[in-house]
């Protein structure tokens, strides 16, 4: 009797152990509560039911009182009450208990029984008609317990082999069930009826279960000896050891029907889960590559979700696996990353890091150390890149394949994630601008080398893709004003000297820039394709106006007018012009002023160029040279053997600049000039004569001038010109900011400085900046506080 | 030297296809840039370059098909010169040169 007083509570405890546990966490108190809301509606489920029962009865009475009529009738229909029930016999009792005993002691120990099922079954029936139920019930249990009782014995014994233990104990639940649904199946209308009618009795089946976990697996040293059995198989099988599993999975069912999973089992398997992969983890981790050591994790993953599938039970599963993540991942995050990310990126290792992903984003805080690290490899791999002088030659073609293989590793690895794309981008920005100015450069140039015709090596698509790869690496250059200068110095280069490739590809980098930059930053660049279209209709309607008046001669003149301001400057150069010349240019001025008045031009030699006819004595060639190159072989139609001085008399070019022509006319590849003495370079004593057996299988030969170390001067002038220009834009950030604030104390204008200006500034230049605006009047400093600066209307 | 350099080129001209010269210049592609032809480059009104559309105008970003030629420059009779729009405001308020406080009155137009 008392088992079955027990185990109401026992069934409440193991119902409401989640809950409880849940609510222990967060306090006390409402535990307290939850605990008496339990029992209040325990109560109210009781009350529900001692409700409906009288019903219950009611009708079966009915239907009995009603089979007793038909058998009462006679003619004269009279209803008389029985005089005595029928009796049972005296013994009825005991000789049908007995009689049930006697199979259920043959079902538990495996005989045959000696009366038909359906004679059982009867007897139990009218058992319970005849209100032993409850007799008959607690007779059940006690028989049972016996029996369960005595199966203890064979678990006590001590040194068993934990194997024989395991086997025996799984037989014994085995055979427990067994006979527990043959039972059943005898006493089932003592379980449809009055455990129906009793919610506080437990069916027969869980009256079996709740026996034998009384009193078997509740036995501290049975249950201890069974879970330790059950680890170290488990542990065997992590090991790699084949180990029977149908053996596992039925004592785990065994353990989840007795609904001591939990407390005795599941606990003690995640310790031994986190001890084991906590090891693993360490070891591992100094032992194995990376790469190796993702794709354990990746097969210790699968194999315990297989493991979940196989014979653990499914409530297990999300902390087993957080286990495992906890364990292998989360206490390694940085461990693996800073020994494995970079080399994988480098690779790239594709498959590699896409289980890095993978497995990092089950973990929490995973991703964001990936992309930390992610992060920092890029700003590292790519400082080295720009960073170095020596590589500056590659640079850009170095950022455009690193940014290529991040974004194909972003892509295909990383899912497209938006914060590794934008880390990468945050990146990017920043160690590109870790160098001032180069990088800018060298993209310009970079631009400049692909637009320029003879570069074949691709197809207008292939530029068009090209370029849009390379504005990507321009968004993020902060100094964009430099790119501007380098870009426009070589536009000017390409369009004065018909370099450019395709006039459609030119047009589609300037909308690109358009796009990126607005309008402001391409006018001017805009303006350079426009002088030259106005050049053109210039020309032809100068060449109209000259067969109209018949002057010009054998000379065809074609001139560029360009806009000053919208070009790089070029230094006037005066040189002096042979006659023909001087009067072809005056005319050509006469007649440009004339059409557009209040405009002055001024003329520059140094972007000329010429085609000259030559006579050699092995024929005529035809010489495409610059303006400086064919001055100075003009004036051999006259004199043979010129010295250096005599050259730069009669032309007036540049000391520097002379060398130069004079040395790509002697010593370059064509060289239709003689030097004696002979040598690379030209001195000042060198005389020269006109070679005139000078051969080459073209006609028209293109002689190269000779380039000026453009590295030094020239670079230095363009940056020049770009710090002039910031200066302005300093100027103008501070009139604004002075303007809308009035006043303003030292730091917070510089600070209000650093937000607005796109370039980089160091705080010396924009004093410079602040103490000129207050020699201009514009702003003042506060007479009390010379740290504060009042804005001057 | 020049006087000989010029006599050969005289000769040159005239003369081009003497098998003698050795060389003979067929074509020439020259350059040349073009400014307004003022004494002050920046423009009184504005204080932006002359070359440079006015202010106003590059405020509105103004485009033609030629880019800055609605922005041209003005002179007075005073030879003074001024961005076209900057004058034609300027006028309304006050018919003097703001440089010498003459009357104005337009000498010449950019073009």
């Amino acid at each position: 009797m008392s088992g079955i007083a027990k185990t109401p509570v026992l069934a409440e405890e193991g119902g409401n152990n989640q809950t409880r546990k849940r609510s222990l966490q967060t306090s006390e108190q409402c535990n307290n509560k939850r605990t008496k809301s339990d029992e209040m509606s325990a109560n109210e489920k009781k009350s529900n039911f001692s409700m409906l029962t009288p019903n219950s009865n009611g009708s079966i009475k009915m239907t009995s009182s009603s089979m007793n009529k038909p058998g009462a009738a006679t003619k004269k229909l009279v209803i008389k009450n029985f005089k005595s029930k029928p009796n049972l016999p005296e013994n009825y009792q005991e000789t049908t208990w007995s009689k049930l005993r006697e199979a259920v002691i043959a079902i538990q120990t495996s005989k045959a029984i000696a009366y038909s099922l359906e004679e059982l079954y009867q007897a139990v029936e009218n058992m319970c008609s005849h209100k032993m139920a409850s007799q008959l019930y607690v007779n059940l249990t006690n028989l049972v317990e016996a029996h369960v009782k005595a199966n203890i014995e064979q678990f006590l014994s001590e040194s068993m082999d934990r194997q024989v233990f395991l086997k025996r104990m799984d037989d014994c639940w085995r055979a427990h069930c067994r006979q527990m649904i043959m039972i059943r199946s005898i006493f089932l209308y003592l379980d449809r009826t009055y455990v129906l009618q009793n919610p506080s009795i437990h069916s027969i089946w869980d009256m079996g279960l709740d026996l034998f976990r009384h009193h078997i697996a509740m036995n501290t040293l049975v249950q201890t000896r069974t879970v330790d059995g059950l680890l170290t198989l488990i542990e065997r099988e992590r090991g790699g050891d084949a180990v029977d599993i149908s053996l596992l999975k039925s004592l785990l069912r065994m353990l989840s029907d007795l609904q001591i999973y939990q407390d005795a089992f599941e606990h003690k398997f995640l310790q031994a889960t986190e001890r084991l992969y906590a090891a693993e983890g360490q070891r591992l981790m100094r032992e194995l590559a990376v790469p190796q050591y993702l794709a354990h994790v990746e097969k210790r993953l699968r194999e315990e979700n297989e493991r979940l599938l196989h014979y653990l039970d499914p409530s297990t599963k999300w902390q087993l696996i957080h286990t495992i993540e906890r364990q292998l991942l989360s206490e390694h995050l940085t461990g693996i990353l800073g020994k494995g990310l970079e080399s994988l990126m480098d690779g790239p290792r594709l498959a590699d890091l896409t289980t890095l992903y993978t497995l990092f984003s089950r973990v929490k805080d995973g991703l964001t150390e990936l992309c930390n690290h992610f992060n920092a490899y890029i700003k590292k791999k790519g400082r080295t890149i720009v960073i170095e002088p020596e590589r500056d030659k590659t640079m850009v073609a170095e950022l455009l394949e690193f940014k290529e293989q991040l974004d194909h590793v972003v892509n295909t690895c990383f899912q497209r994630n938006d914060k590794f794309l934008y880390s990468m981008r945050e990146a990017f920005e920043y160690f590109i601008n870790q160098r001032q100015n180069k990088p800018a450069e060298l993209i310009a140039k970079f631009v400049d080398v692909k637009l320029r015709a003879g570069n074949k090596e691709a197809t207008e698509e292939e530029l068009e893709r090209l370029l849009d790869k390379i504005m990507v690496l321009f968004r993020f250059i902060h100094g964009k004003d430099v790119f501007e200068a380098f870009y426009k110095k070589d536009l000017a280069k390409r369009l004065l000297v018909g370099k450019s490739a395709s006039v459609d590809a030119e047009k589609s980098m300037l909308s690109k820039l358009k796009q990126e930059c607005g309008g402001g930053f391409t006018c001017k660049l805009e303006g350079m394709f426009k002088d030259m279209e106005l050049s053109k209709d210039i020309n032809i309607t100068y060449k109209q106006h000259l067969a109209a008046t018949s002057e010009g001669g054998g000379l065809e003149l074609s001139v560029y007018i360009l806009t000053m301001g919208f070009w790089p400057t070029y230094g006037a150069v005066d040189v002096r012009l042979p006659a023909t010349l001087t009067r072809q240019q005056d005319h050509f001025s006469k007649f440009y002023l004339a059409k557009h008045s209040g405009r002055k031009l001024q003329w520059q030699p140094t972007l000329g160029h010429c085609v000259l006819r030559a006579h050699f004595a092995q024929g005529n060639k035809e010489l495409q040279v610059s303006l400086f190159q064919a001055l100075c072989l003009l004036l051999f139609n006259d004199g043979d053997n010129l010295s250096f001085e005599d050259i730069k008399a009669a032309t007036n070019i540049e000391e520097g600049e002379l060398r130069r022509t004079l040395q790509s006319l002697a010593c370059g590849k064509a060289r239709v000039l003689s030097k004696a003495p002979r040598g690379r370079e030209v001195h000042d004593s060198d005389h020269f004569s006109f070679n005139a057996d000078f051969t080459n299988k073209l006609f028209r030969i293109k002689i190269n001038q000779i380039q000026m170390k453009e590295t030094s001067e020239e670079q230095k002038a363009t940056e020049e010109r770009v710090f002039q220009d910031r200066q302005y834009q300093i100027d103008a950030a501070i009139v604004r900011v002075m303007k809308m604030r009035k006043a303003l104390s030292h730091n917070l204008l510089i600070s209000e400085l650093y937000n607005q200006l796109k370039f980089p500034v160091k705080p010396a230049d924009l004093k410079k900046r602040i103490e000129s605006l207050i020699d201009r009047d514009y702003m003042e400093r506060d007479k009390d506080n010379p740290n504060q600066y009042n804005y001057v209307a | 030297m020049s006087g000989e350099d010029c006599d050969a080129f005289d000769r040159g001209d005239n003369d081009g296809q003497k098998p003698d010269k050795m060389f003979t210049l067929k074509k020439w592609n020259a350059v040349a840039m073009w400014s307004w032809d003022v004494e002050c480059d920046t423009c009184a009104i504005c204080r932006v370059q002359v070359m440079d559309a006015c202010l106003r105008c590059q405020g509105e970003s103004k485009k033609d098909s030629y880019g800055k030629q609605d922005c041209v420059v003005v002179w007075g009779e005073c030879n003074h010169s001024f961005h076209f729009c900057c004058m034609s405001l300027w006028v309304k308020q006050n018919n003097r040169c703001p440089l010498c406080q003459q009357e104005w009155s337009i000498q010449r137009m950019g073009k």
